[in-house]
């Protein structure tokens, strides 16, 4: 194996043959950024704003040197928390800065809506990313994966601390990238601690890159972080060498933190006099001004009327953000998630097609080939979806490598957290991108992801409109199928309850393949729970017309009665139509409503059906407690209580897990009877 | 003999520390000492010998006030000249960089032209990586005033022993 990590690194740029221009920009740049990180706890002090600050101070040489090698027609940067240099470096003004601190409605990171000291410019390719530190790695990834398909001739550049290497998911990031040879550049800034946890905490090796020396296709360049002509030179080559051969590269740069981790931490409590001392006696701003004075590269004047003019400039800043106005309260609900594709062919999302029958994995196999055949910029990945011919899990996706190449259609690893993040990180190239993943190979496996989920839902809310992730997240939900704690559970109950992303959970097939073509072609997040105990059952099977389409929030009415409302989805609708046929027999009329969208909800069709029958049952598979029924007896309750004759009834399986055995399993799970029991405890009122 | 030039700051402490010990090892040789703090690039050209003091910084990096001097040496021909390195270091703290900077240094003047001298055995330090080894030796003194100071003077000794016969 060829060793990359010992390459050499060119002395491009020195104290001696750098242009004296360019030493100017760099000073001016380092001395405006300084001048803010100073000055920031101010804000605070002031009650004025800026109530996260993390001073960047002894990172100076490798925040300068990311910002000067970034590229934004080319490349997509992820800086972290602390990289307020590094943005100042790639082109943000102080004005910019000041005003994502003291949350702005104009900071262009997010309107005031994100943290102070998480900036980016979503429209330059710099990305706002999240407090959960490192996990903007994956989306690196993902991007990456774009500029390579796309021959995008950049890089994704992360940034982030040494300390949140510890992440799992950093390594499922470097390893993917290592794995698919993409244009990564990860920036580790080692300033030595994760808030007051030294690196001895963290990792066995004081160099965490050293960690990653194992990994093929991925070189580690060392460098002094707190060197100005050493951290360019050492980001130069990593991005040369990135670009030329299409491989990930880690920038180790050894820094030092100056002040605390943030306004919240006092490091005199875990740092002695000593260290305080000598990290002072290094700050990289004073070493970059002795190197330019010692080698006569400017005059102390010319020195000196530099640091005035960043003084003013951010003076002017300062005062112009004071007067900027702050975030609308009225605009919460502004851009929680991007308007669906409008579906107008079906505006009910119900048809009269007489057609042959299809099974409900029929219908998603086709609705997908389908929508890759219309548009070339769609890609699906996930564990076991294309091996021959193997595609998914239960082959719900066979034949669309064969059809559509491993460039569109690909494995990806056991590592849901990677499979998730990577389609954040991809869609960011452009929005005509669509992405389908199969998030796990059971939805129960979904919960590492659960991270990545929470920011798929945080995205199109937190940079204020400017990106949305468009992706379709595929999930085989639910049980029935003898599976056990880890092949039965119903994960809506606690996936629905993060603002952001569309969540439908179909129970026929033209459902299901209406559903899945609204939400490929819609902007923003759909998860797509498909009830997997019914991909081969004839019960689920119904003709589908090709062009089929169902909007989100359109609940169908499967079943129209006066007596009774079943408010269901999924496998349930299936049990209450049985129940309802039983209770036919006996004479009464039920009415059988399949809510399909759980995230936007049909409010107006459920209150409609009980305004008619006056007697509720919610009917889902998930547990009771803690299930999604809770949020849909509430509805009622609250909406529709003065023409209910009997209180909101739920059911649903019991609170435990499901267990393996087939006797246990019926006892956990609800069954036909329990619903029918139920049914008929209401009908007495 | 030539000229012989003991460089180190004066302004550090464990360095200078060293620094006067391995002077009055060569009693009755000149050694100049030479602070690097204030030096310029002719004061280098003085000298046929040099010693030169350089602790480790951080995860094996020189100190300021070499890393800022060097660019002004870059020129300088040592040809026909003699360099030995001393450095501090921590083994049981940083074993993977232990007297990184002492390498960093050799390589800068071996490629201009220097002959370096005072190799060091091995034999008695524990660590796990290091930029002062080559060919199974250290390339100058290191010493680990953090973990293993009573052993400082028997080192220097041994060291200072060589140097005598070595330089020019």
């Amino acid at each position: 194996m060829k060793v990359l990590h010992d390459m050499p690194v060119d002395k491009i740029f020195t104290i001696k043959n750098t242009d004296k221009v360019m030493l100017e920009k760099w000073l001016y740049l380092m001395t405006i950024g300084r001048i803010i990180d100073e000055k920031a706890p101010n804000y605070l002090k002031q009650a004025i704003g800026w109530s996260y600050h993390a001073p960047y101070a002894g990172h100076d040489g490798i925040q300068l040197a990311i910002g000067q090698i970034f590229d934004k027609e080319h490349d997509h940067l992820f800086p972290y928390y602390r990289d307020m240099l590094t943005n100042i470096s790639a082109g943000l003004t102080a004005e910019e800065i000041i005003l994502n601190g003291i949350s702005k409605a104009a900071d262009v990171t997010s309107g005031g809506r994100h943290m102070s000291n998480h900036i980016g410019k979503p429209e330059w390719n710099i990305h706002n990313v999240s407090s959960a530190t490192g996990n903007h790695t994956l989306h690196a990834v993902g991007v990456a994966r774009a500029i390579k398909y796309y021959k995008g001739n950049g890089v994704a550049i992360s940034s982030q601390g040494e300390s949140s290497v510890s992440e799992g998911y950093v390594y499922e990031a470097i390893n993917g990238a290592s794995t698919e040879k993409l244009p990564v550049i990860f920036v580790f800034q080692d300033n030595g601690y994760g808030i007051s946890v030294p690196k001895k905490d963290q990792t066995a090796t004081r160099k965490v890159a050293n960690n990653f020396a194992g990994f093929k296709n991925l070189r580690i360049i060392h460098c002094n972080g707190k060197d100005v002509f050493d951290s360019i030179n050492a980001m130069t080559e990593a991005k040369k060498w990135s670009l030329e051969n299409q491989m990930p590269c880690i920038v180790q740069a050894n820094c030092i933190r100056i002040h605390s981790h943030s306004n919240s931490d006092r490091h005199d409590l875990y740092r002695n006099d000593a260290e305080l001392g000598y990290v002072l006696d290094s700050d990289p701003l004073l070493k970059f001004k002795r190197m330019i004075l010692r080698y006569d590269r400017l005059t102390k004047e010319e020195v000196h009327a530099i640091e005035e003019r960043a003084k003013e400039e951010v003076k002017a800043a300062h005062k112009s953000a004071m007067a900027s106005p702050d975030p609308d309260p009225a605009s919460i609900y502004d851009f929680v998630i991007p308007d669906p594709y409008p579906a107008l062919k079906y505006p009910e999302g119900v048809h009269n097609f007489n057609g042959e029958k299809k099974k409900l994995i029929e219908g998603i196999n086709e609705t997908l080939k389908a929508e890759f055949r219309l548009n070339p910029d769609t890609f699906i990945w996930g564990q076991d979806m294309a091996n021959k011919e193997k595609g998914g899990i239960f082959n719900v996706s066979k034949g669309l490598q064969q059809e559509f190449g491993p460039s569109r259609v690909f494995n990806g690893p056991i590592a849901e957290d990677f499979i998730t993040g990577t389609a954040n990180g991809m869609s960011r190239y452009n929005q005509k991108i669509r992405i389908v993943v199969e998030g796990a190979e059971f939805a129960d496996y979904f919960w590492p992801a659960m991270e990545q989920y929470v920011e798929m839902t945080h995205e199109y809310w937190r940079t204020n409109g400017k990106f949305s992730p468009n992706v379709t997240i595929r999930l085989a939900s639910g049980g029935y199928i003898g599976g056990g704690l880890y092949h039965s559970q119903s994960t809506e109950g606690t996936l629905a309850t993060f603002p952001g992303i569309r969540i439908v959970y179909p129970s026929f097939a033209d459902d299901a393949a209406g559903l899945l073509r609204t939400s490929i072609r819609s902007m923003g997040p759909t998860l797509f729970l498909e009830p997997k105990a019914l991909y081969n059952s004839p019960v689920a099977a119904t003709p589908i017309p090709d062009d089929f389409e169902v909007p989100f929030g359109k609940a169908r009415i499967r079943r129209a009665g006066t007596d009774l409302s079943l408010i269901t989805y999924g496998n349930t609708t299936h049990l209450s139509l049985k129940v309802a046929e039983r209770l036919a027999l006996e004479g009464l009329n039920i009415e059988v409503i399949d809510i399909r969208s759980l995230i936007p909800l049909d409010k107006e069709a459920i209150l409609k059906s009980v305004k008619k029958t006056g007697r509720v049952l919610v009917v889902h598979e998930d547990k009771v407690f803690g299930g999604f029924g809770g949020e849909l007896a509430s509805i009622i309750g609250e909406e529709a209580f003065e023409y209910l004759d009997a209180p909101v009834r739920r059911v649903g399986s019991a609170f435990t897990p499901v267990g393996f055995s087939r006797i246990l399993e019926a006892a956990i799970l609800i069954n036909e009877q329990k619903i029918y029991e139920a049914a008929r405890e209401l009908l007495k009122y | 003999m030539g000229k012989i030039g003991l460089f180190y700051s004066f302004n550090s402490k464990k360095t200078a520390k060293i620094a006067g010990i391995i002077h009055n090892a060569f009693s009755g040789i000149d050694v100049q000492l030479v602070n690097v703090d204030e030096v310029n690039k002719d004061h280098f050209l003085e000298f046929d010998n040099f010693i030169f003091g350089v602790p480790t910084w951080f995860d094996g990096e020189l100190p300021n006030y070499w890393d800022e001097l060097l660019p002004a040496l870059e020129e300088i021909d040592f040809s026909h000249k003699k360099v030995a390195v001393f450095g501090l270091g921590d083994q049981k703290g940083y074993p993977e960089n232990f007297c990184d900077a002492i390498g960093i240094m050799v390589l800068f003047f071996e490629e201009r032209g220097a002959t370096i001298t005072g190799n060091y055995p091995l034999e008695g330090y524990t660590f796990e990586g290091s930029k002062a080894v080559r060919d199974g030796q250290f390339l100058g003194l290191p010493l680990d005033q953090e973990n293993q100071a009573r052993l400082t003077s028997g080192r220097i000794e041994r060291w200072v022993e060589v140097l005598k016969k070595e330089f020019n």
